[in-house]
């Protein structure tokens, strides 16, 4: 056995175990425990009800909505921010980038930092159905038969949420990769140019083999992201028209806070949480992240 | 030593705690010598009615030099949180405003509410001035336990100059109603009635009032019950599909905006015809220079319901199950005629007691809105007040759903029999 004990390190971890327990592991199990009874805000008492809101859950065609919404956000997203990233990534690292390069990453990053109440916003302006931007737009250009009332029709709207995040988050997603990008040591692309590789070859044999891990992180942020999305759906649409546009966590605070149903709120939080951890596990195992170096 | 110092600590610490419990027991019982103290508790620390509420306190502590009225106020959502708190212990203010319907059942159901049908019947000079179809609101098993003063109505807001344009007059049936609909539309007003969509609540209110049309009475009553809400009548359906056919003249623009919106297109002049409260006459004379008219929510013909009940709730006061004698001087003071034209002038919203608003001192649109309130047999509730919250959720979403033609009347109430029989 060891005859000196570690005890300065784990006395240095105490207080972030001491936070993440009492923020995030005690009210994960509380929240599950939860889940097995009826009850709301206001009531003193919890009622026992077992697994009664599971199987409500099996019955509840907004849940299954809702799963194929975040479903949706998670392809588009997976989509648009990893790999439309890092192409912009590589582009904007490129050498003939290099002196208007500093000015768009600040532009594209610019929506990482504005807030994202203020960004839905702006964008119902912009797919307002009357005065937005983007009807005005497709009528100035003759594709009349195009406009809509963007969060109005059930097709529409969730892609149109989805949109919304992209422009947002995909900044913040190039970022990580420019820096990723830039740790690739020189002498690799010097070596890919003597054997005569042209950009294209170089993005495929060096970039996107040294990025790996990167790519994976963001994907890990991305997926777990769509999964948990709240803020926009429920800023721009809340869910509608109809349930068109619920995601999981919308639905969850509307159970839980607009219909005075804490348990099954629980119970949806529940499957959320057990959705993204599934999720998250997949991929740390496919990806082998940490495994490489 | 040190112990000492403790058990003097521990000592002080004691006494303090037992002089707050002194302190409070006498503050409970009210009065100290011949002084009334009533606690007084609304839902206005905003202007105009602050300082309104807090003159007439003035008044009435000059009328009564007994009393000293203890005011205390939050702002809408805060005091229905706060009011909630407040009713499940003893310390419930002895008079507060209170909404109806739900709201006011729910307070009421906690047991500390003073039943008013005593005081109204001992004094009739009074009671009488208040109109009667308010109390509803605040009736539960014939017994009254709030006085209701503010009142509202729903009715169609229609634009004077367009009908005249277009050669139309106000409808007084339903079919009629889509008549001068379908005319405003081959007037080349594509979309004739407009709605915010995106808010429930506007779905709410309009179903409402189309089921007090079409359902009988009798079931309704059974239906708002959350004991023994079936909806399995018939009528119900009618009643959507009539809610239906309306989404059709709202275009396809209705289910992206908000009731804020769709107001200010009906200010700007662009659509003739919007379902608003009386409450919002003076947002809509802000707003835009359009010279509007009103009309109820027209009668269904083959309709088993009410044919000119009017849709909206009012406002009232409360007391609490152990305020003095003088809280209900100040209640009566409160919602007296004087205090009520006053309120009038100074507040511009109207009111439940006769004689408070008059065409001298309410502006005239305001006063034809009253007039239309007074005429109403009955009043129904916000629909989202009336009946559970999760039912009148299925019910709106399932408008939403309705109007981009995603779902069918007879699927929602499928939906809303399955929830209540649960």
């Amino acid at each position: 056995m060891n005859k000196k004990f570690p005890l300065t390190p784990i006395l240095f971890l105490l207080p972030s175990v001491f936070f993440l327990a009492v923020f995030i592991y005690i009210p994960l199990v509380q929240n599950f425990y939860n889940s097995f009874f009826d009850f709301n805000v206001f009531s003193n008492s919890k009622e026992f009800v077992g697994l009664a809101q599971i199987q409500k859950l099996f019955q509840d065609d907004v849940v299954m909505v809702s799963i194929m919404n975040n479903f949706k956000y998670a392809i588009i997203s997976v989509i648009f921010q990893i790999f439309f990233a890092l192409i912009l990534a590589s582009i904007l690292e490129d050498k003939l980038f290099r002196k208007v390069a500093p000015t768009l990453r600040v532009i594209y990053f610019i929506p990482v930092m504005i807030s994202i109440s203020v960004i839905a916003l702006l964008f119902s302006f912009i797919y307002n159905p009357q005065m937005g931007l983007l009807n005005s737009f497709l009528e100035l250009v003759g594709l009349d038969t195009l406009t809509r009332p963007w969060l109005g029709n059930s097709t529409s709207a969730i892609y149109s949420v989805i949109a919304m995040s992209q422009w947002q988050s995909i900044g913040l997603i190039t970022m990580l990769f420019i820096v990723a990008i830039q740790k690739i040591p020189n002498e690799l692309y010097e070596a890919a140019d003597i054997d005569g590789a042209g950009r294209i070859r170089k993005f495929f044999s060096v970039t996107l083999p040294q990025v790996k891990e990167t790519m994976f992180v963001n994907l890990l942020i991305t997926v777990t992201g769509s999964i948990l999305v709240f803020n926009e759906p429920f800023i721009l649409t809340n869910g509608g028209p109809g349930n068109s546009s619920m995601t999981l966590a919308v639905h969850m605070y509307q159970t839980g806070f607009s219909r005075d149903n804490m348990g099954y709120a629980s119970t949806i939080a529940t499957l959320t949480f057990l959705l993204s951890a599934i999720f998250a596990l997949i991929q740390i195992k496919v990806s082998k992240t940490g495994k490489e170096d | 030593m040190k112990k000492r110092i403790g058990c003097l600590i521990a000592v002080l610490l004691l006494t303090g705690i037992l002089a707050a419990c002194g302190s409070n027991s006498s503050n409970d019982a009210e009065s100290s010598g011949d002084e009334v103290v009533i606690d007084f508790f609304h839902r206005w620390p905003n202007e105009p009615r602050k300082s309104f509420y807090d003159q007439k306190i003035k008044e009435f502590e000059e009328a009564n030099p007994n009393v000293k009225i203890n005011v205390d106020s939050v702002l809408n959502d805060s005091y229905k949180e706060k009011v909630r708190v407040l009713v499940s212990n003893d310390d419930l203010p002895d008079i507060f405003s209170s909404w109806s319907d739900t709201f006011a059942e729910n307070l009421v159901s906690s047991g500390r509410i003073k039943p008013l049908t005593d005081l109204i019947e001992s004094d009739p000079d009074w009671s009488d001035k208040i109109i009667e179809s308010q109390y509803e609101g605040f009736t539960f098993d014939d017994i009254t336990y709030g006085i209701p003063f503010t009142i509202d109505g729903k009715a169609f807001f229609y634009n004077k100059k367009i009908f005249e344009e277009a050669g139309v007059d106000v409808p007084e049936t339903y079919d009629e109603f889509i008549e001068v609909l379908d005319e405003l539309q081959a007037a080349g007003y594509e979309t004739p009635l407009v709605e915010g969509l995106t808010d429930a609540w506007a779905i709410s209110h309009y179903m409402g009032t189309i089921f007090h049309r079409v359902v009988e009475p009798e079931i309704l009553a059974q239906d708002y019950n959350p004991e023994t809400a079936a909806f399995t009548d018939e009528s119900y359906i009618k009643g959507l599909e009539i809610f239906q056919e309306l989404t059709t003249y709202m275009g396809e623009v209705s289910t992206a905006i908000d009731h804020e919106a769709a107001r200010n297109m009906f200010s700007a002049g662009e659509v003739p015809v919007l379902y608003m409260q009386f409450a919002e006459i003076l947002m809509v004379e802000d707003a835009g220079d359009v010279d509007f008219g009103f009309f109820n929510f027209p009668e269904v013909t083959d309709g088993n319901g009410s044919a000119d009940s009017l849709t909206g709730a009012p406002e009232g006061w409360m007391l609490s199950e152990n305020a003095p004698k003088e809280a209900e001087e100040f209640l009566k003071f409160l919602t007296s005629e004087e205090t009520a034209a006053e309120f009038t002038e100074v507040d511009g919203q109207l009111n439940a007691i006769e004689g408070g608003v008059t065409e001298e001192n309410a502006n005239p649109t305001s006063y034809e809105a009253y007039q239309i309130v007074l005429d109403s047999s009955e009043t129904a509730p916000w629909f989202d007040n009336a009946v559970d919250i999760t039912t009148a959720d299925i019910f709106m979403r399932g408008g939403q759903d309705l109007a981009i033609g995603q779902t069918t009347p007879e699927q929602i109430i499928e939906e809303v029999q399955s929830q209540v029989a649960n």
